[in-house]
């Protein structure tokens, strides 16, 4: 208990140091946040005026901006620590390094529901979709889905954070394995907005529920030898 | 420079305490190259090593290695008898590093970082032992400022603060004094010494071989790889080669 406890104390300060680094450098949320509104504007320019496609292609491309939004943000947060050797210094403290994982985690997750808490509201404006009977469906999805977004997420970043070619090979080792995530969370808000009329909505979240918990505990297990050389 | 030791059994378990640093064989490969060859040396609990060598000898390396931050290819390194590769969460709560990177958090404050590391080591009366750092190095009017408008020696002060915290059996420095000015190398000088009264082991890798042998027990040279020669007390060279020399100096 203790230890759990002294672990829990450890990811909470690595995810603070991060969420105080960010909110004072600002690097990760504007560039991310202005990308993201990006790609579903130009998605709805592709698309065309139709109200009914428009609303049709909003879950997909919801997610589609979420996920490469947090490839973005868990790449930075990573870039952080290489920056003259915090990584290494981080790795010699004395902590488990399933801790360092759970930490890096969390500032992840924060960091991603921050940008789909903010895509919602402009997809609901740019696709012309009603949130306000959704939305605790919406919310259930949002969360599961940026779990398991930055549990891969920082498991790769971690993967890729020393490579010359980190920025390529992320999305590469990353999108394959977070294909079936996109597949449930964009079915399950499909579901939300339609008011769960197949019933199907419970089914995707514990789709999610399942890839989150297998992608956390693979990658706090696994996690430490990315840290050693 | 003392006399070179060229050949000492390692002593037995039941006579004395193991000592700070024991290697045998010890090589790291990046790729093809070897950053070192297999060094085999020890060195006694207390004593102040001077790690003497050009660009590329392996000296960074082998602290690396000590500080748990890099892994053998092959051979054993024991820090006070525990081996690095074996059981390296032991050796991080008795090893500090000073590396030539600082790694500081660029938008947290001086006092920041040292309250992040005091964390992580889980030290009791965090506050006051940050505090008491900052002192030591001479930071303590930068606290409260981001390290992002930090020298290059200021960052270095502030990384020098971070050894203070907790009490390591075993100090590894990595050219301490590069980017300070005079009054920065007479603070890693003062803190040498502090460490050495209090009985802490310290390895210092240095190009200013005559400041840091002054104020060393023993030495040790490395080049290409291999130990080469050490001298004067508390450091001895221990590779077990057929002819009973050590490997480094067989192969050289």
């Amino acid at each position: 208990m203790n230890a759990l406890r002294a672990d829990a104390a450890v990811a909470l300060q690595i995810a603070r140091k991060d969420a105080l680094s960010e909110l004072r450098g600002r690097q990760i949320a504007g560039s991310t946040l202005f990308f993201a509104t990006l790609v579903l504007l130009l998605f709805g320019f592709a698309l065309g005026p139709d109200a009914r496609r428009l609303a049709d292609a909003a879950p997909g491309l919801l997610w589609l901006a979420i996920v490469f939004g947090s490839l973005l943000t868990v790449a930075r947060l990573h870039q952080l620590e290489a920056e003259d050797g915090a990584l290494e210094e981080l790795a010699r403290y004395p902590v488990e390094r399933h801790a360092i994982y759970i930490g890096k985690l969390l500032a992840g997750l924060a960091a991603v529901l921050v940008l789909g808490g903010v895509l919602l509201p402009v997809v609901a404006i740019l696709y012309g979709i009603d949130l306000a009977a959704a939305w605790p469906a919406l919310v259930a999805t949002l969360l599961l889905g940026s779990i398991g977004l930055a549990a891969v997420g920082t498991f790769y970043a971690g993967v890729t954070v020393r490579m010359q070619a980190r920025e390529v090979m992320l999305p590469l080792l990353m999108l394959p394995v977070v294909a079936p995530l996109l597949l449930a969370t964009v079915r399950a808000t499909s579901s939300a907005l339609a008011g769960n009329r197949l019933g199907d909505l419970a089914a995707w979240l514990q789709l999610l529920l399942v890839f989150d918990v297998v992608m956390v505990v693979a990658g706090a297990a696994t996690y430490g030898q990315l840290l050693e050389e | 420079m003392p006399q070179t030791t060229i050949y000492a059994a390692p002593r037995t378990r039941e006579q004395t305490p193991p000592p700070a640093v024991a290697t045998q064989e010890l090589a790291r490969l990046f790729g093809r190259s070897a950053a070192l060859a297999g060094v085999s040396l020890q060195v006694e609990r207390g004593a102040t090593i001077a790690l003497l060598g050009p660009n590329g000898a392996g000296k960074t390396t082998l602290l690396r290695i000590l500080a748990t931050s890099l892994r053998p290819s092959f051979g054993t390194a024991l820090v006070g008898g525990v081996d690095v590769a074996q059981r390296p969460d032991l050796i991080r709560r008795r090893v500090a590093y000073l590396s030539h990177a600082t790694g500081l958090y660029d938008d947290l404050t001086a006092v920041e970082n040292l309250r992040f590391a005091a964390a992580m080591r889980d030290l009791p009366d965090a506050r006051q032992a940050v505090d008491r750092s900052l002192a030591a190095v001479g930071l303590t009017v930068d606290a409260t400022r981001r390290v992002r408008g930090f020298s290059a020696g200021m960052r270095h002060r502030l990384a020098l603060g971070r050894l203070l915290l907790g009490t390591p059996s075993l100090v590894l420095l990595d050219e301490p004094h590069a980017t300070l000015d005079a009054d920065g190398m007479a603070l890693v000088d003062r803190l040498i010494g502090e460490w050495k009264a209090a009985g802490v082991s310290v390895l210092v890798a240095s190009h200013q071989a005559e400041r840091v042998t002054r104020l060393a027990d023993g030495w040790a040279r490395l080049d290409g790889g291999l130990l080469v020669d050490c001298g004067g007390t508390g450091v001895t060279a221990t590779a077990r080669a057929p002819q009973g020399l050590p490997v480094a100096v067989a192969r050289t």
